[in-house]
């Protein structure tokens, strides 16, 4: 009974003091203590580490998309539609989740694993000595990095998949590749962009803020590190999804 | 004096690790903590520069009780004073010229060829010219010590910690990076406290030194007040 009750305390305390560790990266955020040149340093870092795979797998979604979809249409005579019904998918939902999972594995367990090893090698500890506030110097420019390369991954991403649903759509299915064009164009309206960025923008707080969170609190050695950072990529999975879930019914309700 | 702790408690789950300690340090004195492993000295340094508050007790540095400030107020006391830790903590992203420029990069107006300058003075000093672009991951235990020194003593810092300096040295490195410590406090004419359980070179470095046993001083004194000591522990701990 005494250990479930103190499992208890400790995850409230956690949640916490997470809570805290929030408040004070927007805290610091607001008062304009960036580093420009880290924050660029972090984008670049994170941006780079994660775009191959991203491209891979939105690749493979576009292609798989449009080759499901074009032997489904067919069946109905409604080939044409594969162009809007891919952009359409990849827009509004896919991308933005996958990029977001995506993510979250590489960069996010990076920088968990960077952050916690600086823990357990007392170099956050040293940062505090040296007068410096470790959550400007070290977390803040991962957590905007974070913030500010995730959109523009998705972007990326929504291309790439909708090329591959292109090469498909064109290539595989015989639709008019001006048609394909026209009709991906067409289909996309504002709305449908934005539904799936509005998400992107709460995926990468999230994704921040558990990654660089795990990671400053991280202890016991090497394995430590390796079981926060386990911890923040299954915790950002976990987020992701469930927020995707409230998110895609909040922007139906609204925005339609 | 610059340091004063007075009466200081500390508990990590229940288990007591400082039990009412009380000391001052003067300026430019040299103390040494000693004490077997685990006794807490490491956790009575860290209360001395703030990163641990205590049960009960007060640390006060020139004057100022330290244990009720804001973190804000902490990391601009902690810029007049230098901690080296015992693994050294330097930044593993960093070389050794970024890592010692670090300090002097947040807090100094310097321009580049000042800092410059003073590094590569220092690295001098630590008889590591040659190793300014090496990356941490490179040093041997004994230069990341060294490095990590400079490092501490870079703004010209008015009290430096040291975390078991010696610690996983052999011998001869372990005396090198004692005098250097006495060697660098003397030049920069800081008050100097430092933790250790090498008698040896405690008492070529110390003017006192300072003995703990479960979280209480069992002895404070010159040299030759531990040397004819007739305490059972403390003839044990220098024998």
């Amino acid at each position: 009974m005494s250990t479930i009750i103190s499992h208890i305390t400790n995850t409230i305390l956690a949640i916490g003091e997470s809570f805290w560790f929030l408040v004070d990266v927007l805290r610091n955020i607001c008062l304009g203590r960036i580093r420009i040149g880290e924050v660029l340093k972090q984008m670049y870092e994170q941006g780079i580490q994660s775009i191959i795979i991203i491209a891979l797998t939105s690749l493979a979604s576009g292609v798989v998309l449009a080759l499901q979809s074009s032997v489904v249409l067919e069946r109905f005579g409604a080939k044409e539609f594969i162009a809007p019904l891919v952009a359409l998918s990849l827009v509004r939902e896919l991308s933005p989740v996958f990029t977001a999972l995506i993510f979250s594995g590489k960069a996010g367990a990076r920088i968990t694993a960077e952050l916690g090893a600086m823990n357990v090698n007392s170099q956050i500890l040293a940062t505090r000595t040296m007068g410096v506030d470790p959550i400007e110097f070290l977390v803040l420019p991962r957590f905007l990095g974070c913030f500010l390369v995730l959109p523009v991954l998705t972007v990326f991403s929504e291309l790439v998949g909708i090329f591959g649903g292109y090469m498909i759509g064109v290539y595989e299915a015989n639709v008019p590749s001006t048609f394909y064009i026209n009709q991906t164009i067409d289909s996309i309206r504002y709305v449908d962009f934005f539904s799936g960025f509005f998400k992107v923008f709460f995926f990468s707080i999230l994704i921040g803020w558990t990654c660089c969170f795990q990671g400053y609190v991280a202890r016991g050695g090497s394995l430590g590190v390796g079981r926060f950072t386990t911890k923040a990529v299954a915790f950002s999975y976990i987020f992701v999804i469930i927020s995707n879930t409230l998110l895609t019914k909040l922007i139906l309700v609204y925005w339609g | 004096m610059i340091i004063e702790v007075d009466n200081l408690h500390k508990s990590f789950k229940g288990q007591p690790v400082l039990d009412g300690v009380s000391f001052t340090v003067n300026a430019g004195e040299t103390l040494v903590i000693l004490g077997e492993s685990g006794t807490g000295k490491s956790v009575l340094l860290k209360h001395m520069i703030g990163l641990l508050k205590p049960d009960r007790g007060s640390v006060k540095i020139e004057g100022e009780e330290i244990t009720s400030l804001r973190e804000k107020r902490l990391l601009k006391i902690r810029q007049k004073m230098g901690y080296m830790f015992q693994e050294g903590a330097l930044y593993d992203f960093m070389n050794v010229y970024e890592n010692i420029a670090f300090p002097l990069r947040e807090h100094t107006v310097l321009s580049a060829e000042e800092i410059s300058a003073k590094i590569y003075e220092l690295l001098e000093l630590i008889d590591l010219k040659d190793v300014a672009s090496k990356y941490p991951s490179e040093l041997s235990g004994g230069m990341k010590k060294r490095v990590a020194l400079a490092r501490s003593m870079v703004l010209g810092s008015k009290v430096l910690f040291c975390d078991e300096p010696t610690s996983g040295l052999d011998p001869i490195r372990s005396r090198d990076i004692s005098d250097l410590i006495k060697q660098v406090s003397r030049e920069k004419k800081c008050t100097t406290i430092i933790t250790s359980h090498d008698m040896k070179n405690s008492f070529r470095i110390a003017d006192r030194l300072l003995l703990l046993r479960n979280g209480k001083i069992v002895l404070m004194g010159k040299e030759e007040n531990f040397v004819n000591s007739s305490d059972s522990f403390v003839r044990e701990f220098v024998d």
